[in-house]
């Protein structure tokens, strides 16, 4: 097998230097200058991409190796704004998924040189952006083998957004390189569980000989009172649409914790019905304990009166809430 | 004796109430309207019990429907849950067997509402077998006017829902019966009332993941006992069985990995309950050996099967579950809005409900905590899961409700009763006035409940949908009946066997108002037969004609609200369509086109081309340019988009308009026939002939 394999290289040794001799000895200088300046720059964006999945370039290294003519291979490129005095938080989630993009590409199996993926920070290569008179971060652009950039060249980032996903379609139609986008699995979840059941593992260990914790019938409810009242308040809705945590109106400053329309909500909001929701089931709670519990009549008096008041101040709170928000909703309960 | 019939009396009383007050506010679209049926499934539900009750119940089993779907037709007996149909089928069979001649429409039309009713005596039912009978009287008059149930029962809403609510709380009650019980005969009722959900509704899964749910956490509590053994083994082996008759179910339950924690459930049983009786026979050195060499036994089959690839089901349910956890954002999830919108006061008072369930736990109230769990997680993720929250919110509101009543409402009668927890019994300590006041509050509150519950189904779930009513300054109402205006000039007009296309939206309506045949309909099974339609609008016209003719359309049909401003027409929906299309044929639709430049969907003049000349914008706007609607918009002005559309004079090539009703709301085209090839000019050919040929052939002598 060794034998094979030595002299397999031994072949392809020779196809090299016979390359190169052929390379040599091509017949018409400006041609072979050409070519030396295109092997050399496709062998200096392989070393970096090499290196890192995305090639940082600056306003000399753009026109070097973008700008100035022989090339045969396309680049894309991310035009943003990164640094933290810029406060471009889109360009930071864009980064991420164009860093997946290249990432996948870097170490797919179809990995060739006819395709690299570059970056210019605005705060490294501000005359790239004056050069190509740009004046919004994050813009892909792609520079194709041959030609200048056309319009569609340009990704269009307001309508089909940044998901990587969308970022391989585009360059599969402008480039013909198809990249299967890989994400990095998450580990953060399973690792998190992980260290929770161990917590709970090592808990129920230490107190093993008093477990009675186990059969406290306060607890379970407790929890199950907590999880209800989580998904009742649309804290899934949430997670999976991410809304603000509240709105600031630019004009006037003002904060405000509840969204206007009916279909959507924000975090604040929710925590807010969260409490509510929680409060008129304490208040129902106090007022059965208050009948039930073997209290002296004073304390019970008192839990009576604080069931009562919760029940109709929270109700009729949140009640109003949903009446701002439902549009022509009718009626209200001591709140307007 | 004469207490506790009065009490019966009462109770029926309420119940006949609960009946009739669930029963007639559902009938406000029929009050409003007539009696129709709504929507876009229910007319596919309605046109299948129809075609069961004029053919027999075998012929629906094999019918085949070579109305939907052209050119592949559609085999509606194994595609369906027949339980609506069988239901509604039978009612009409035995009215009309008593001489009571209904038509099947009104059958279908007034099931749900009546089924409702039965909804409320099974939530009494199980709510009384979980707290008392208060409770339950409270339940089911919760459940009887409570908005999340009436979204999808209705007068007119004839849909497997209606029906299922009611198939699932009464086989809880006959579960929970079970296993209090420990009896074969509730166990077997339980099945039965299993299958007939089985029968009508995919949501049979919720039952068969909740009730082995509960087995464990019981086994879990050290609650086993020989009822829960007989409940669940009888329950498991009967309901399989049975569930496997439905032919559209066939054999998912012993195949998919939704079934499989049922089954898993079963053999731990069978495992737990033979380590019982080992413990019993054993002496405790050679139980704890038995169970060693029991365990690593197990141990060693699961690490044989996990060095295995094919992985036994049970390790591949938990694998093909994770990316269906990851991928439940693509459902629409709740927000607190729609909880409080529908249940009301009910949603902040049921945690209470769970707490007092929790605190007194038994086998019974394990198995309503786990329900409430369970059902509101999955509201939590999907809007239409409200559904199956809803009964079990009655039930723990009412048990709150009920448990301040108890207490605050204090009759002299209970009071001698000797069911007292306490030696001090509380009511007598506590003021009337506070007992005044917090009966007065709770009163009041449920009185809310109710003015909310009517208003909500008033406004919000009484729209057919089919028929649309606006209202004028004055109060006045307009009918706007062009849907059916539309169907029935379709019925009236064309071939018996023209083939409609349109939207999948409009399938079943067309197959059941025009009985006409049509490409794509609301069952979307068929991905790239819908994208293929949706590229056929999205296309320009002659690309459209290429594939409406490979498709043997005759008629297209759309939706355009453009003139009386109805939102839910077809260029709002138009963007589905494209991406559908580009989802199957990315290489000739693109998203991308259809926008502006500054990627926004516009249908005026600024509007991107590939929009203003598509075939659903032809035909939307087709000589709507000419028409002017009032003096303060100039003509072709969109009343739904508030714009003038940017495309005016639209020529049809391979169209024709062939019927557009009263209010634009739906337009017909027919699409030509190929016209005869190479079309000459009137002129005469003109063969350039060298000379003029004349025969030679002599003719015989006899003509001479």
């Amino acid at each position: 097998v060794d034998a094979v394999a030595a002299s397999e290289m031994f072949y392809k040794l020779l196809i090299v230097v016979f390359l190169a001799v052929s390379l040599q000895g091509a017949p018409a200088d400006g041609q072979k200058k050409k070519e030396t300046l295109l092997s050399e720059k496709v062998s200096q964006m392989m070393e970096w991409t090499s290196k890192r999945a995305v090639i940082r370039l600056n306003g000399e290294k753009f026109r070097r190796l973008i700008r100035a003519p022989p090339r045969n291979y396309s680049v894309i490129i991310m035009f943003t704004a990164l640094q933290p005095q810029r406060q471009c938080g889109v360009c930071k989630q864009a980064d991420e998924e164009y860093q997946i993009l290249a990432n996948s590409w870097r170490y797919s199996n179809a990995f060739t040189n006819r395709i690299f993926f570059a970056m210019v920070d605005f705060d490294e290569g501000s005359d790239v952006f004056q050069m190509l008179n740009m004046n919004s971060a994050p813009t892909f652009i792609n520079f194709p083998a041959k030609g200048k950039p056309k319009r569609a060249d340009t990704y269009e980032l307001q309508v089909r957004g940044f998901a990587a996903e969308q970022l391989a379609r585009w360059v599969a139609d402008r480039t013909d390189v198809h990249i299967r986008v890989i994400r990095p699995p998450n580990y953060a979840g399973p690792l998190m569980l992980g260290l929770l059941l161990a917590f709970i593992g090592s808990l129920a260990y230490v107190r093993r000989n008093n477990l009675e914790f186990l059969f406290n019938k306060n607890v379970w409810a407790f929890s199950a009172l907590c999880f209800v009242l989580i998904m009742t308040s649309g804290q899934m809705w949430n997670h999976i649409r991410g809304p603000p945590y509240a709105h600031k109106n630019p004009n006037t400053g003002q904060v405000s914790y509840i969204h206007g329309s009916s279909q959507a909500q924000f975090v604040a909001e929710t925590h807010i019905v969260l409490l509510f929701n929680a409060a008129v089931t304490l208040g129902i709670v106090l007022l059965h304990e208050a009948a039930t519990s073997d209290l002296d009549v004073g304390k019970r008096k008192i839990m009576c009166v604080a069931g009562i008041g919760l029940v109709v101040l929270f109700f009729s709170w949140l009640l109003s809430i949903f009446r701002a928000k439902y549009h022509g909703y009718p009626y209200s309960f001591l709140l307007g | 004796a004469s207490v506790s019939g009065f009490l019966s009396l009462l109770s029926f009383t309420i119940l006949f109430l609960a009946w009739l007050a669930g029963f007639s506010s559902r009938l406000f679209a029929v009050i409003r309207f007539e009696s129709i049926i709504h929507e876009f499934d229910p007319w596919f539900n309605y046109r299948s019990t129809h075609h069961l009750s004029t053919n027999g119940f075998y012929e629906f089993l094999n019918w085949f429907d070579e109305r939907a779907w052209y050119p592949l037709g559609r085999i509606v007996g194994g595609t369906v849950y027949p339980g609506l149909m069988v239901t509604a089928g039978l009612i009409h069979y035995i009215l009309n067997l008593l001489h009571v001649t209904v038509h099947i429409r009104d059958v279908c039309v007034f099931l749900a509402p009546v089924f409702s009713g039965l909804t409320a005596v099974s939530t009494f039912l199980l709510t009384r077998e979980l707290w008392n009978q208060g409770a339950g009287l409270l339940a089911a008059c919760f459940i009887a006017i409570v908005p999340g149930y009436i979204s999808r029962s209705v007068a007119g809403s004839f849909d497997n829902e209606g029906i299922a609510i009611f198939a699932l709380q009464f086989t809880y009650y006959l579960w929970v019966k079970s296993v209090k019980t420990g009896s074969v005969f509730w166990t077997i009722g339980c099945c039965l009332s299993y299958f007939y959900m089985v029968s009508a509704w995919g949501g049979y899964v919720f039952i068969i993941n909740l009730i082995p749910l509960h087995v464990f956490v019981l086994l879990l509590m050290q609650r086993f006992s020989r009822r829960l053994y007989i409940a669940y083994s009888t329950f498991y082996i009967v309901g399989l069985v049975l569930s496997m008759q439905i032919p559209f179910v066939g054999f998912q339950p012993i195949r998919t990995s939704e079934h499989m924690a049922a089954a898993g459930v079963f053999a731990l049983l069978q495992a737990y309950a033979f380590l019982q009786y080992l413990k019993d026979r054993l002496t405790r050195q050679e139980f704890q050996t038995l169970f060693f060499l029991g365990v690593s036994l197990a141990a060693g089959v699961v690490f044989l099967t996990l060095t295995k690839p094919s992985l036994p089901p049970l390790l591949r349910y938990a694998k093909i579950h994770i990316p269906i956890i990851a991928s439940v954002s693509e459902h629409q999830p709740t927000t607190w809005v729609s909880f409080f919108f529908d249940l009301h006061i009910l949603v902040c008072t049921f945690p209470a409900g769970l707490w007092f369930c929790i605190k007194n736990i038994n086998d019974e109230r394990v198995f309503v905590a786990l329900y409430a769990i369970s059902a509101v997680y999955f509201a939590g993720v999907m809007v239409r899961l409200m559904l199956t929250l809803t009964p079990v919110v009655c039930m723990l509101s009412a048990i709150a409700f009920s448990s301040v009543f108890e207490h605050y409402l204090g009759d002299d009668m209970k009071r001698e009763n000797p069911i007292k927890q306490h030696p001090f019994y509380p009511v007598k300590n506590s003021s009337v006035y506070s007992k005044l006041i917090v009966t007065m509050l709770m009163l009041m509150l449920l009185m809310m409940f109710a003015v909310h519950c009517t208003w909500v189904t008033s406004n919000a779930y009484s729209s057919p949908s089919v028929v649309l009513a606006s209202y004028n300054h004055d109060g006045s109402r307009n009918i706007l009946d062009d849907f059916r205006e539309a169907y029935y000039w379709l019925r009236q007009n064309t071939d018996e066997h023209a083939r409609v296309m349109s939207w999948w939206d409009y399938g079943y309506q067309i197959a059941g108002m025009a009985n006409r045949t049509t490409l794509v309909d609301n069952n979307t099974w068929n991905n790239s037969h819908i994208a293929l339609v949706g590229k056929a609008m999205s296309s320009n016209e002659s690309a459209a004609y290429e594939i409406m003719k490979s498709l043997d359309v005759d008629y297209v049909l759309i939706i355009f609200g453009g003139v009386i401003g109805y939102s839910g027409d077809d260029i709002n929906k138009f963007l589905w369509m494209v991406r559908i299309a580009e989802g199957e044929h990315p290489k000739d639709i693109r998203e991308s086109d259809y926008f502006t430049p500054q990627g926004e969907f516009r249908v005026d003049k600024a509007g991107s081309p590939t929009l203003l000349n598509c075939l659903m914008y032809k035909m939307s706007y087709y000589r709507f340019g000419e028409m002017q609607l009032d003096f303060r918009t100039p003509p072709g002005f969109d009343r739904t988009r508030n714009a003038e559309i940017g495309n005016k004079d639209i020529r049809l090539k391979h169209l024709e308009e062939a019927f557009t009703s009263e209010h634009w709301l739906v337009r017909i085209y027919r699409v030509k026939k190929q016209e005869n090839r190479q079309a000459l000019d009137h002129k005469l050919r003109n063969i350039a002939a060298k000379q003029k040929y004349t025969s030679k052939k002599v003719l015989p002598s006899r003509f001479h």
